[in-house]
């Protein structure tokens, strides 16, 4: 139509050209007041829809899209920005962090604000301090169900306050209320961690994010449409499964500032420090005697990728033994580290079986890695060695029925298997389990399951029990992927797999994490491990209670309370072909650390979960959880930590609105959630824009000729 | 001030000019891209429409308000969308869910009269048409809601377009979603449609 109406213009133009002069100029006014009419009327026609628009505004009707209307069913942008800091002191082998998340209300109501976020596997968190303004509110642990009352009474009467749940060992939600409109309130929580020593370089890791989780199992009930936490609605097989699924978007779709994460990190690793790395962001170094300051080059970095810091002392350094000593209440707790010298000489022929995690999870990069790792463990097997490629997703493939001779003819076969996975679908991990697990072996050879996953499931724990219910004969080694895996899952795995992990970030530096695995691998393992304390009986007291087995390179880790253990600790274990092996650590000589004894109490309450393990947890299992969590001040499954302003700041006739802060999508992860394309062109906008000026430019003209007439 | 004035009037006409430009060109396109997919049809092999496209005809699909099927592209990039509708979910050997996507300003602007009960074809590469019944529509926020692949039934197709459909903001955060289920089963003859191949 509007092609029509603007094509004649050009005859009437020359026809009117052709008259006589004397007319021209009033033939000339009308046919531009005619057109001026005609673009006047098309203006109206196409500018009346979009009143209609803006006086009928649209709104989601359906579905889960609830979450972003408020109680009253009024559109409601999301409004939190979130940066966070992370400051990092590693002492020796204990790293201690404060890490500070600010939620910026950009809005004008007041907010909750929900954030779930990932913390090492290891963490131990022990403080929270709620900053508002010029007040601090330092914050108690208590029980999970108190502090869910504390904190929701708070809440309801306009009171500032935060809560910390733990969720997983390595995902925990904070709940901040009553932030006011327009200001800002800040969470700090502290929190230790071993640092990972093997093969001679230690390395530090801190999660930002995290992989969408697959849910297994079917929708529990009929979920409620209210406002949703998650996207992820409760599944037969995992119960908490809203809680653990944040909403996860790209980059792009939060405000400019929002999910960035300052770091700096102080080493102090009480020995020369030859070179400090990272896989995963470029750093600036800063040498001050023996400590090292690292942070980022970019001062703020997006919360996409954990932030892996790797340092190695200088060679000829590296410690092979190691004992701190805390004095802690008048209780002495002590941390020995021990690296077994073992040379790696014979090697064993082996059946390997590798798991490949091809679900929708690992889309993106993550296959890639996945892929470039597989070949890289194809490529160490030896003709005397035997193997199978088992992939799963819904469904679990596997590439021979039972292993082969790694032939090269095999090999190939398999090569070119792997290279055409394409990675789409659920993560139903359980049968790949069982598909790996189950064959009992070939006789003669040392069976090895490597499992390659982003370790993005919901139910790890029903998981970890088939794994150790299922192993036999078997070991299981677990490879990390993508820019931010489960690495609980990955070391936990492992753990009941009697094997290790490692986890690669990058396709362009997974040879070096590869090689330390399959390295370790082939070497052989000291089994049995026996560690003898001085004194009589302080078997309770130790942790691990039962050390699992040392592959090469692998330190020996114990945390022990002790009243005043002098003498030496012997660690005693077996080599693969019989022979003993036995070392002694002197612990007179320990140096000085701090929060042993947390770090003491997370390792006895995890022992004390491990107990049972469908995650059915006994009253008085939980009682004495509890007990210790509240002495050494701690975050369990069954504690929260809880601050309460308690002078009120929310007048209660205004609204209170909820809102879940989403995470970031891992780098270079599509996933198998979706974004929406953009589907709208700017063409409305232009031709509205251009009909406008036209219109206004033949006003004018008229104008300008009645004037001068 | 006459210089303003054809300042403005040349600068209208060009803004105005630039916004035809992009329904036209889906129409231009749509023609070469009926061609480019006959010729793949032909044979059997992906036919890129012009030289330079970074993408190709994948699909046809028909709506019962269009006279004549439309090239749907693999893909569903900024570019593409502005020649024809993209595929951005296929499913696997013409199984699984399909979800396509289009520009609410030209090819989808038909899935505003779309509604529930109606049929919707897809004809995958090879020939074979597929038959789909609308089941609903619905608005959805695309900061907060995303297409799940592994939730979505197998036999489900998705068409995707912004919202609302008289919209002036090209980057608005709402989406239109029309939903239909696979028909069991359409009779070989039923097919309407005239494809170009076959003239």
């Amino acid at each position: 139509m509007l092609l029509s109406v603007l094509l004649p213009a050009p005859d009437v133009r020359s026809a009117s050209a052709a008259r006589p002069l004397s007319r021209r100029p009033r033939r000339s006014l009308r046919w531009v007041e005619g057109v001026s009419v005609w673009l006047v009327m098309l203006l109206l026609l196409f500018v009346h829809p979009l009143y209609a628009e803006a006086a009928d505004e649209p709104r989601p009707e359906t579905g889960a899209s609830f979450h972003f209307l408020s109680a009253d069913g009024r559109w409601q942008a999301p409004a939190m920005v979130l940066t966070t800091d992370y400051r990092v002191t590693v002492t020796g082998l204990v790293a201690q962090t404060r890490l500070r998340q600010e939620f910026a209300n950009t809005g004008r109501e007041w907010r909750e604000g929900v954030f779930v976020f990932p913390l090492p596997a290891d963490a131990s968190v022990h403080g929270l301090t709620m900053v508002a303004g010029e007040r601090r509110i330092v914050g108690e642990i208590q029980s999970r169900e108190m502090a869910q009352r504390a904190y929701e009474a708070a809440r309801d009467h306009g009171q500032q306050a935060a809560r910390v749940d733990q969720q997983r060992p390595n995902l925990f939600t904070t709940r901040l209320a009553n932030i006011p409109p327009g200001e800002s309130v800040t969470v700090e929580l502290q929190y230790q961690q071993l640092v990972r020593y093997q093969s001679g370089e230690f390395e530090l890791r801190l999660p930002t994010t995290l992989t969408p989780r697959y849910m297994p199992g079917r929708p529990a009930s009929n979920p409620s449409r209210q406002w949703q936490e998650g996207w992820a609605v409760a599944t037969t097989e995992v119960a908490d499964a809203e809680r653990i699924s944040p909403f996860t978007v790209a980059t792009a779709d939060v405000a400019d500032a929002s999910h960035r994460a300052r770091v700096a990190v102080t080493v102090n690793a009480g020995l020369p420090v030859a070179r400090v790395t990272s896989p995963s962001h470029a750093l600036t170094t800063t040498w001050n005697g023996s400590a090292v300051t690292v942070t980022p080059t970019e001062e703020l970095v997006t919360m996409d990728r954990d932030f892996v810091l790797r340092w190695q002392p200088v060679r000829g350094a590296e410690p092979a033994a190691a004992v701190f000593r805390e004095t802690w209440q008048g209780e002495e707790y002590l941390l020995a580290m021990l690296v077994p010298g073992l040379d790696n000489g014979q090697w064993l022929a082996r059946e390997l079986v590798f798991v490949i995690d091809t679900s929708g999870s690992m889309a993106g990069e993550s296959i890639r890695q996945a892929r470039a790792a597989l070949l890289e463990g194809l490529a160490t097997l030896t003709p005397d060695d035997r193997f199978n490629v088992i992939r799963f997703d819904s469904e679990t493939r596997s590439l021979f029925i039972d292993s082969v001779a790694a032939s090269a003819n095999n090999l190939a076969r398999a090569r070119r298997y792997v290279m055409a996975l394409e990675a789409d679908g659920g993560t139903e991990m359980a049968p790949a389990l069982d598909a790996a697990l189950g064959s009992e072996g070939t006789p003669g050879l040392v069976r090895q399951v490597v499992f390659i996953t982003d370790g993005a499931v919901g139910n790890e724990a029903a998981l970890f029990a088939r794994i150790r219910n299922q192993l036999g004969n078997s070991r299981l080694f677990t490879v990390g992927i993508g820019s931010a895996p489960n690495m609980h899952f990955m070391r936990e795995a492992a753990r009941y797999g009697r094997g290790t992990y490692t986890a690669i970030s990058d396709l362009a530096t997974l040879a070096e994490p590869l090689a330390g695995l399959f390295g370790k691998m082939k070497a052989p393992v000291l089994t049995d491990l026996q560690v003898q304390w001085p004194g009589a009986d302080s078997g309770e007291a130790v942790f691990p209670r039962r050390p699992g087995d040392l592959f090469a390179g692998e330190p020996l880790l114990q945390l022990a309370k002790d009243k005043g253990a002098s003498g030496e600790l012997i660690v005693s274990g077996r080599l693969p072909d019989g022979s003993q092996w036995q070392q002694p650590l002197d612990l007179d000589q320990a140096a000085p650390g701090s929060g042993l004894h947390r770090l003491w109490a997370r390792h006895k309450v995890d022992s004390l979960q491990d107990q049972n393990f469908d995650g059915q947890v006994s009253d008085a299992v939980r009682r004495e959880i509890t007990g210790i969590a509240v002495r050494h001040q701690l975050m369990t499954p069954y504690t929260s930590l809880v601050a309460v302003d308690k002078s009120p700041a929310r007048p209660l006739e205004e609204d209170l609105v909820a809102e879940s802060v989403p995470t970031l999508l891992p780098a270079g992860s599509t996933t198998g959630m979706l974004r929406y394309p953009a589907t709208a062109t700017a063409a409305p906008l232009l031709i509205g824009l251009g009909l406008t000026g036209l219109m206004f430019a033949l006003a004018a003209t008229m104008l300008r000729r009645r004037v001068f007439q | 001030m006459s210089r303003l004035i054809l300042l403005l009037l040349v600068v209208s006409a060009g803004v105005l000019g630039a916004g035809l430009w992009i329904p036209l060109k889906a129409l231009v396109a749509q023609e070469l891209l009926t061609l480019a997919w006959a010729e793949s049809e032909a044979r059997q092999a992906q036919i890129r429409p012009w030289p330079w496209a970074d993408t190709w005809p994948a699909a046809r699909l028909a709506l019962p308000a269009e006279e004549r099927p439309m090239v749907v592209l693999a893909g569903a990039h900024g570019e593409s969308l502005a020649f024809g509708p993209g595929l951005v979910v296929a499913g696997e050997r013409g199984r699984g869910p399909v979800v396509i996507a289009g520009h609410r300003d030209t090819h989808f602007r038909a899935l505003k009269e779309l509604s529930r009960g109606e049929q919707v074809r897809l004809q995958h590469p090879g020939g074979r048409w597929q038959g789909f019944q609308v089941v609903g529509t619905r608005v959805v926020d695309s900061r907060y809601e995303m297409i799940s692949t592994a939730d979505l039934a197998e036999d489900v197709l998705l068409l995707v377009t912004c919202y609302p459909f008289d919209s002036v903001d090209s980057n608005g955060p709402l989406r239109y979603v029309v939903e239909a289920r696979e028909l069991p089963h359409i009779p070989a003859g039923s097919t309407p449609l005239v494809t170009v191949a076959g003239q």
